[in-house]
């Protein structure tokens, strides 16, 4: 009887496009490509020339080793908040608040480095534990939000909301106060930051020229990377925390630690987000200040948003968001275009991959 | 502290809760219709750059009103179509919005104002009440406030009353508690859902514009700074009831205004403690140190009918 | 009144209903008879609204009918009672009457007045500010139904009603339905129960995969045929238990219990001691009152009771998901009271749950990984998972077990709900020193040839010794299945009997508090 039915009218172009759009990689790239477009005309719009413009985010994204390098350095960071989204995403859970476990990693590492006595150890302990206690700082943040999802049934995306917004100004706090974390004040004139960290805490350099600051930070990232790959895809955690991401009340029947496994993805989460604050303070700023974090860790969301579960995503992603940030400060300095346009292109592409991923998943459901 | 001071502390608490407490009560609905708007934030920063720069290019605060409310329109349409037309993750997308939104408004700024941004924007002037402001000592102090100051108070009643008292309130509250039930009485959840939205739109718009035209004549790049996200944490410690969220806002609002406050007195809190208040206290309240949390079954939950 | 022409429906590849044909009339009592999976919600849904057939066409009143959602079918006077309520349970009973049906402001005691009337008409009496989450499933549905008649429908449909009511409550809402069909309306009933078509039907049409496959305006004189054409078999090739299942024992006559008890069951040695057991739920209530239960090796306990009784919660807090306020388990030596659901099943403890999708599965993960969910851990090495052991593992279970699948990594979403169960069961069975094993609702929602698959699988842990507790509400399956049978009422355990046909009327009883 069912051959009855009245065929659906083919319409090969129909099912080729959902053929690609079911290709997360096909999407995020073309939703990236129409957030461009969008920047190009606004650029256009604003009457800065074309000409001047791009070769402007080109050179400051591309121009030279030390623009090279400090996107890179900026990608690692986005990487690992991004690599902590997925992880914990895989779980069911969605942790917005990368913005407040850098921002914690960042005053940790900062009174590690400072005030820790790690200054004359040897064997690279000085930058080692204050990047050690900010990834465990992190882990505990985002631990929070974990246990209260697991205990109370708190929703994790209003915790680390909440707690971003508590960390950072805790931050605020250590940096305005002279009992806390700011630099000893000698003038009326001295700013409310912490003091700059000791040489042997900052994160060594892979070519040793400051023309080139690449720092450690990215084989670290890379190796850890490649750890979160072979967790996702073949362990048994991996298993756990999909189990757990798709149905909670089945896999606790099954044996698996609900709970802990919770805990355990946000602290991972929140680790990764630690260790990237205090990459960003060893590896780039050097002393701590107000509007330390400066919204990596909402990029570090989007990445991780656009990776749709994947490492590899992860990397592109990063990739793509550090090299359009340092292109879009040259922008503003040489062409005058703000670098708001960097967040135009950004919120446009998180509200396309996020309007779109749902009809995505519900058609790859009823296919 | 003095009765002065006192009447100033209410004064400036009453008129710093006031884009809190419009922001809170179209959250609410939209809340307990199931859509967490986290684009609240967008909203109002939105209105606030229209409405100064409608204020400041016809030199009429009213139409400075207007341009906020139109201009929030298509930001509200977007986050009612993403969350209700396609089921689309409603706190990602509210955050892809507001940082949308900072762009813009922060691009559109400076091809407006550009050199001119230290230029005051005419705004809305302060308004007693009779009686209530011919008192001595609070007359002044508490009552003289911009008319929206009033408006926000109408519309917290109005509003409370049609969520209690009327059969749309029933059905709003209906969308948060069981979608399913709304869409099997014949009515259509995505048409309320929406609704909802776009009320919020509405009273963020009148919060972002009092922000801009009401409160200090002027605008600044990404002003509304968490205004938006204190409402959504208002609602939340309000745990979803008018009463308690209007209560909410008007402490956040006292913790604002201690600010000030407090070293003018010779007290020495860190400013950063206060600034912190609403959001340690809003994150005490969901850790479920503080009772129940009654947060609408359905909230962010997307519904299907099949 | 209602004429269906040629009504189509596909679900991806499942063809849900083929070439309907049915007329539905004023003042009739019209049932729909079939198994699960038949078509018959997928066909009030579409009378209703909620999905749009692919191809046919629907007449109301010789006009063109073709509602593009619920709101069009309650205006053209079509409202229905969903087997899941939809309520608001946060809500007074008025509020949830006001839901969709008032306007403007409210005037509450005008609808209080309203529910009062409609319940002395229809003997439908309920308590128009009482809140519904404080009710019971039957009040609850009373809800339901004043809800669809304060509309006046001209067409009820009420899909499988009685299946979570008692007896007494099955035959009030049977007479609700006469006296809804004498006020002129077309009623629409789903069941695949006999005994209420004899009582109420006027005309019955029996759906089977899709198609209409015979009508009957003389039910009650064509039973046999009727159920034959429901489960498309001869009704002697079925066994006891199944008939049981489709409820046909009165049409086949004497009931057969295919299972005598285990005569040598008496002197085995006890292996589960349920004892004292009682859980509170969060507000307080007490939803399972000191209940005991002792089982033998190789016995089958049936458990009996209309839903919402205790079952639920005994068989979360034997699974470990719910913890006893008072009260203990012991298997063989182990206490198991508070134990992990880990705990439970390194106990040699089987648990099947009553939900099969929440509870049972991971529906959107392999039948693979499903299949092995509760030992994961014995695939792992050095914290990595041994796909290929794991792929063999599954293979021979899926051949042992007979679990048809097209490969065992295709999602489990993709199984038939008899082979997901076959699945459930599998893993299940295969737990390491199984003594003990707590089937909850094991056949709902299955056709009469899984329902067998299930009963045979139950029976042979059974032989090797297993004791098995096993949660129905579907009493004629206890009986047929289960040694004796304990009754829970309101909580508690008002009695046992053993499981034969003649306690039946007794077992009935006490299930609706009637204690003896």
């Amino acid at each position: 009887m069912s051959a009855e039915a009245p065929p659906l009218p083919a319409t090969p172009w129909r099912s080729n496009l959902s053929r690609l759009t079911r290709l997360p990689g096909v999407f995020a790239l073309a939703a990236v490509l129409v957030a461009f477009l969008v920047g190009l005309l606004l650029v256009v719009a604003m009457g800065v020339p074309l000409g001047k413009a791009i070769p402007a985010f080109l050179s400051g994204a591309f121009g030279s080793g030390y623009a090279i390098s400090a996107s890179l350095n900026r990608s690692v960071v986005f990487a690992l908040v991004g690599l902590g989204f997925i992880l914990a995403n895989r779980a069911g859970l969605t942790n917005v608040g990368g913005e407040g476990q850098i921002a914690i990693g960042g005053i940790v590492a900062t009174a590690v480095a400072l005030y820790g006595g790690v200054d004359g150890l040897p064997l690279g302990l000085p930058f080692i534990l204050p990047m050690l206690a900010a990834t465990l700082a992190g882990g505990v943040w985002g631990g929070i939000a974990g246990v209260l999802r697991a205990r109370v049934g708190t929703n994790e995306v209003i915790s680390t909301l909440l707690l971003s917004f508590i960390a950072v100004w805790l931050l605020y706090w250590c940096v305005q106060s002279e009992h806390l974390l700011r630099q000893p004040m000698t003038t009326s004139a001295t700013l409310p930051e912490s003091a700059e960290i000791p040489h042997s805490t900052q994160l060594p350099l892979l070519t040793g020229s400051y023309a080139t600051p690449v720092t450690i930070g990215l084989p670290i990232m890379i190796v850890l990377a490649i750890l979160v790959a072979v967790v996702l895809a073949r362990s048994g955690l991996g298993f756990r925390l999909r189990a757990v991401g798709l149905n909670p009340v089945a896999s606790a029947r099954a044996g698996i630690r609900v709970a802990s496994t919770i805990v355990l993805a946000m602290f991972i989460a929140g680790a990764l987000g630690g260790l990237a604050g205090a990459m960003m303070l060893q590896g780039e700023q050097y002393t701590l200040k107000t509007g330390f974090s400066s919204g990596y860790g909402f990029d570090g969301l989007v990445v991780g948003l656009l990776a749709r579960g994947s490492v590899s995503g992860v990397l592109s992603a990063a990739l793509l968001f550090a090299f359009l940030r340092s292109g879009g400060i040259a922008m503003e300095m040489s062409a005058g275009v703000p670098t708001a346009l960097v967040m135009v292109i950004q919120g446009l592409i998180v509200i396309m991959i996020a309007g779109a991923a749902y009809w995505l998943e519900r058609r790859e459901a009823s296919a | 502290m003095t009765w002065e001071m006192l009447a100033v502390f209410i004064g400036s608490s009453l008129r710093l809760a006031t884009p809190l407490l419009l922001g809170a009560v179209g959250e609410l609905v939209s809340e307990r219709a199931g859509v967490l708007n986290m684009s609240i934030e967008g909203m109002m920063l939105t209105a606030a750059l229209a409405g100064a720069v409608g204020a400041w290019a016809t030199g009429s605060p009213e139409i400075g009103l207007l341009a906020g409310l139109l201009a929030v329109l298509p930001v509200a349409a977007l986050q009612a179509f993403l969350t209700n037309g396609l089921r689309a993750n409603q706190i990602v997308t509210g955050l892809g919005i507001n940082i949308l939104v900072l762009g813009i408004t922060t691009l559109a700024y400076r091809e407006i104002f550009g050199a001119r941004s230290r230029e005051t924007i005419p705004g809305f002037d302060k308004w007693s009440p009779p009686v209530l402001g011919d008192m001595p000592v609070f007359g002044e102090a508490v009552f003289q406030q911009v008319w929206l100051v009033y408006a926000a108070i109408g519309l917290v009643l109005l509003t409370g009353f049609v969520l209690a008292h009327t059969a749309l309130g029933v059905a709003i509250k209906a969308c948060g508690e069981n979608p399913r039930a709304v869409d099997k009485s014949g009515l259509s959840v995505t048409m309320i859902r929406s609704g909802a939205v776009m009320f919020t739109g509405f009273t963020a718009a009148l919060g972002g514009v009092f922000l801009s035209i009401g409160d200090i004549h002027t605008f600044t790049e990404g002003m509304t700074n968490g205004a938006g996200y204190i409402a959504i944490v208002a609602v939340i410690f309000g745990n979803w009831r008018m009463g308690r969220t209007v209560i909410a806002c008007l402490l956040f609002g006292a913790a604002t205004a201690l600010q000030f406050q407090l070293p003018a007195m010779g007290i020495e809190i860190p400013n950063a403690l206060l600034i912190m208040a609403p959001y340690l206290l809003a994150f005490i309240a969901v850790a479920g140190l503080v009772g129940r949390q009654n947060a609408p079954p359905a909230l962010t939950v997307p519904y299907w009918r099949a | 009144m209602l004429q269906l022409e040629g009504i189509s429906k596909r679900f991806g590849a499942l063809a849900a209903l083929s070439e309907v044909h049915i007329d539905f009339a004023a003042g009739e009592v019209h049932c729909l008879l079939g198994e699960n999976g038949a078509g018959k919600s997928t066909l009030c849904n579409i009378v209703f609204g909620v999905h749009e057939a692919d191809s046919g066409s629907m007449t109301l009143d010789g006009a063109v009918y073709r509602p593009t959602g619920p709101a069009e079918a309650l205006g053209a006077g079509i409202a229905m009672v969903h087997q899941h309520f939809s309520l608001l349970e946060d809500m007074s009973v008025v509020d949830n009457l006001i839901l969709g049906q008032g306007r403007g402001v409210l005037k509450r005691q005008e609808w209080a007045e309203k529910v009062r009337a409609l319940g002395e008409r229809f003997s439908l009496p309920l308590e128009p500010f009482a809140r519904v989450g404080d009710l019971s499933i039957g009040e609850r549905q009373r809800v339901e139904i004043v809800k669809c008649l304060m509309r006046e429908p001209r067409v009820l449909i009420l899909d499988e009603p009685t299946a979570v009511l008692l007896p007494d409550e099955i035959a009030a809402l049977l007479a609700v339905c006469r006296r809804v069909a004498a006020n002129g309306c077309a009623v629409i009933l789903v069941t695949h129960k006999l005994a209420e078509i004899k009582q109420v039907a006027d005309r019955v049409t029996v759906l089977r995969g899709g198609v209409v496959v015979t009508q009957s305006t003389e039910p009650e004189a064509e039973i046999d045929r009727l159920v034959e054409a429901m489960i498309g078999r001869d009704l002697g090739s079925l066994s006891g238990v199944a008939s049981g299942a489709v409820g046909a024992e009165g049409a086949v006559g004497a009931f057969e219990a295919s299972h005598t008890p285990d005569e040598a069951g008496e002197g085995a040695e006890e292996v589960v001691q349920i004892d004292g057991l009682t859980v509170r739920d969060t507000a307080g209530a007490v939803r399972l009152d000191n209940v005991t239960i002792t089982l033998r090796r190789g016995e089958i306990v049936g458990v009996a009771g209309v839903e919402g009784n205790g079952q639920s919660e005994l068989g979360l807090v034997l699974a470990g998901l719910l913890p006893a306020t008072e009260g203990k388990v012991f298997v063989g030596t182990r206490e198991l009271t508070r134990a992990t659901p880990a705990e439970v099943t390194a106990a040699g403890v089987g648990i099947v749950p009553e939900d099969r999708h929440r509870v049972g599965s991971i529906v959107a993960m392999s039948l693979t990984d499903n299949l092995l969910l509760n030992r994961v851990e014995r695939f792992t090495r050095f914290g990595l998972m041994r796909r290929g052991a794991m792929r063999r593992t599954a293979e021979a279970m899926i051949g042992r077990f007979d679990v048809r699948a097209a490969g065992p990594e295709v999602p489990f979403s993709s199984l038939s709900g008899g082979n997901q169960q076959k699945a459930v069961l599998a893993r299940e069975l295969e737990t390491e020193g199984l003594v003990f094993l707590v089937a909850s609702q094991p056949t709902r929602g299955l056709d009469v040839g899984a329902i067998e698959s299930v009963y045979r699988l139950i029976r042979e842990a059974c032989a090797r010794g297993v004791a098995v507790l096993l949660v129905s509400s579907e009493l004629d399956e206890l009986i047929g299945v289960a040694d004796r049978i304990v009754v829970l009422y309101r909580g508690r355990a008002v009695g046992t009997l053993p499981a034969r046909p003649e306690n039946r009327p007794a077992i009935g009883a006490m299930m609706a508090g009637h204690a003896q």
